[in-house]
């Protein structure tokens, strides 16, 4: 199964500070991490997950073995980095943030009534980047219309994700 | 049912802290965790600092017996042998 | 994983080894014991009774006690956690006996204690409530040393002392002497939940004590 991975920019989980191998030319190597009931396994994301794990740099992963489907991720037992997704660069970080900003001013403004505390956030916010206003975007949507709207805004992210950077929709 | 709509406050991160360097949460909370200090600058820095303060309590230097207690227990041992 | 009930260790191999030293006589096992836990017993033993130097005493009980048991001992349990509940069992005892003003029995968490002040959020009627109104500091941008500062350290440590009996056990237990979590449920008779409430409050307690010295 095809899937993507958010790393730091020197290759490391934003989270654990795991080294993973990544690929230089090919693919790099198979990581294996049993999958216990609660715990471990390795953790990616579908594309629809983009959006809630935005990071610095992005890599096509595969994965393999055992694969448990969650609701913001998928978890494998195998895995390994494909590629890195160059076209995830800072033109691209600043685009898509730039894109939720409008995007959120939109639906603050659009709102009826004006939703102005929530606007207020979207500009100071910017500095914090792409992961940030994705998620200012999405609560707004939902501040105005609610939990149908918030999904609608991600998806909306999601799109342009896949679309500016050549991704498999799925 | 959990459907990727949910999140976490930054209020209620900070009450999480804990369980999540511990690992004891469920893996969907703490999903709810990583995901919010994945965007969100002040939670990442407050869990920082609690690795840190933790850090920190760790280096107290304890262990010191107190000489007389040290001399009174062997004596005690001693004794105990000796029966 | 939420860890639904406390596995009890058995005797590891090091001290089923170090209890068969000690049975031969050997004085620098019993020293390298004692020395081992006293800081962990002086700390549970402040958890029952007022005083430092009432917990001292008690610890100094507890170890004839330990001697005279030794014997007896079948290694079912871990050789640590058998010394802390002969500890634990000779401090509620002075305890009693002192009359302490907050019974023993109630070392489980109590009410509420938020981890950081309310007021530090932003409300349920704002845009992104319960969101920091302002971030906390990041504490990568301090000049290296501060946190190893014999000053933080201090800060640090009149933190735990300030602690309410219960969490500051819990803390030197789990922070500063290394015991698992089994350890601390086993010896004080709490719930891991529980347990854990405890070492976030004490947790809390002491980063804010930090960040009051740290931020200024």
């Amino acid at each position: 199964m095809i899937a993507y991975k958010f790393l730091r920019s020197d290759g490391t989980s934003p989270f654990t500070r795991f080294a993973w191998p990544v690929p230089r030319g090919e693919p790099g190597d198979w990581l294996e991490a049993p999958i216990a009931p609660c715990r471990s396994g390795i953790h990616a994301c579908r594309a629809r997950d983009l959006p809630l794990w935005v990071g610095r740099a992005l890599y096509e992963a595969e994965l393999d073995g055992e694969i448990v489907e969650e609701p913001t991720k998928v978890v494998a037992s195998r895995a390994r980095l494909v590629r890195r997704i160059d076209a995830w660069n800072d033109n691209a970080r600043d685009a898509y943030t730039r894109m939720c900003a409008d995007r959120a001013h939109e639906l603050a403004v659009g709102a009826s009534p004006v939703l102005k505390d929530w606007d207020a956030v979207i500009e100071p916010s910017i500095r914090e980047g792409p992961a940030l206003l994705g998620f200012v975007a999405a609560r707004i949507a939902e501040a105005r219309s609610g939990v149908e709207a918030y999904h609608a805004e991600r998806a909306r992210q999601t799109a342009w994700l896949v679309e500016r950077l050549g991704l498999e929709p799925s | 049912m959990a459907d990727g709509h949910e999140h976490v406050s930054c209020q209620a991160v900070v009450e999480l802290v804990t369980d999540y360097l511990e690992q004891a949460l469920p893996p969907h909370e703490a999903a709810l965790v990583e995901q919010h200090i994945n965007f969100c600058e002040g939670c990442d820095w407050y869990v920082d600092q609690m690795r840190r303060t933790v850090a920190t309590v760790g280096r107290i230097e304890e262990g010191h017996v107190p000489p007389e207690t040290r001399d009174m227990l062997l004596a005690a041992f001693r004794e105990w042998r000796r029966s | 994983m939420t860890r639904v009930g406390v596995q009890e260790h058995q005797a590891s191999q090091e001290e089923l080894e170090l209890l068969g030293r000690l049975r031969a006589g050997d004085e620098q096992a019993f020293e390298a014991l004692v020395t081992q836990h006293y800081a962990t017993m002086l700390a549970v033993a402040q958890t029952y009774v007022r005083t430092r130097a009432v917990a001292e005493e008690v610890v100094q009980e507890a170890w004839l006690g330990v001697l005279k048991g030794l014997d007896r001992f079948e290694g079912r349990s871990s050789l640590k956690t058998w010394i802390l509940r002969i500890l634990v069992n000779i401090a509620k005892t002075r305890g009693v006996r002192e009359a302490r003003s907050v019974p023993y029995a109630s070392l489980a968490p109590e009410g509420e204690e938020p981890a950081v002040e309310p007021e530090r959020f932003r409300g349920p009627g704002d845009a992104f409530p319960g969101h920091w109104r302002a971030y906390p500091a990041d504490w990568h941008t301090l000049p290296e040393d501060a946190l190893l500062q014999q000053e933080t350290l201090r800060v640090a440590m009149e933190a735990i002392e300030r602690l309410p009996p219960a969490q500051r056990t819990v803390i030197v237990m789990r922070d500063i002497q290394g015991c698992e979590p089994e350890e601390v449920c086993a010896v004080l008779d709490v719930s891991d939940g529980n347990q854990r409430v405890l070492l976030h409050r004490a947790r809390s307690r002491v980063r804010a004590a930090l960040e009051r010295h740290l931020d200024g």
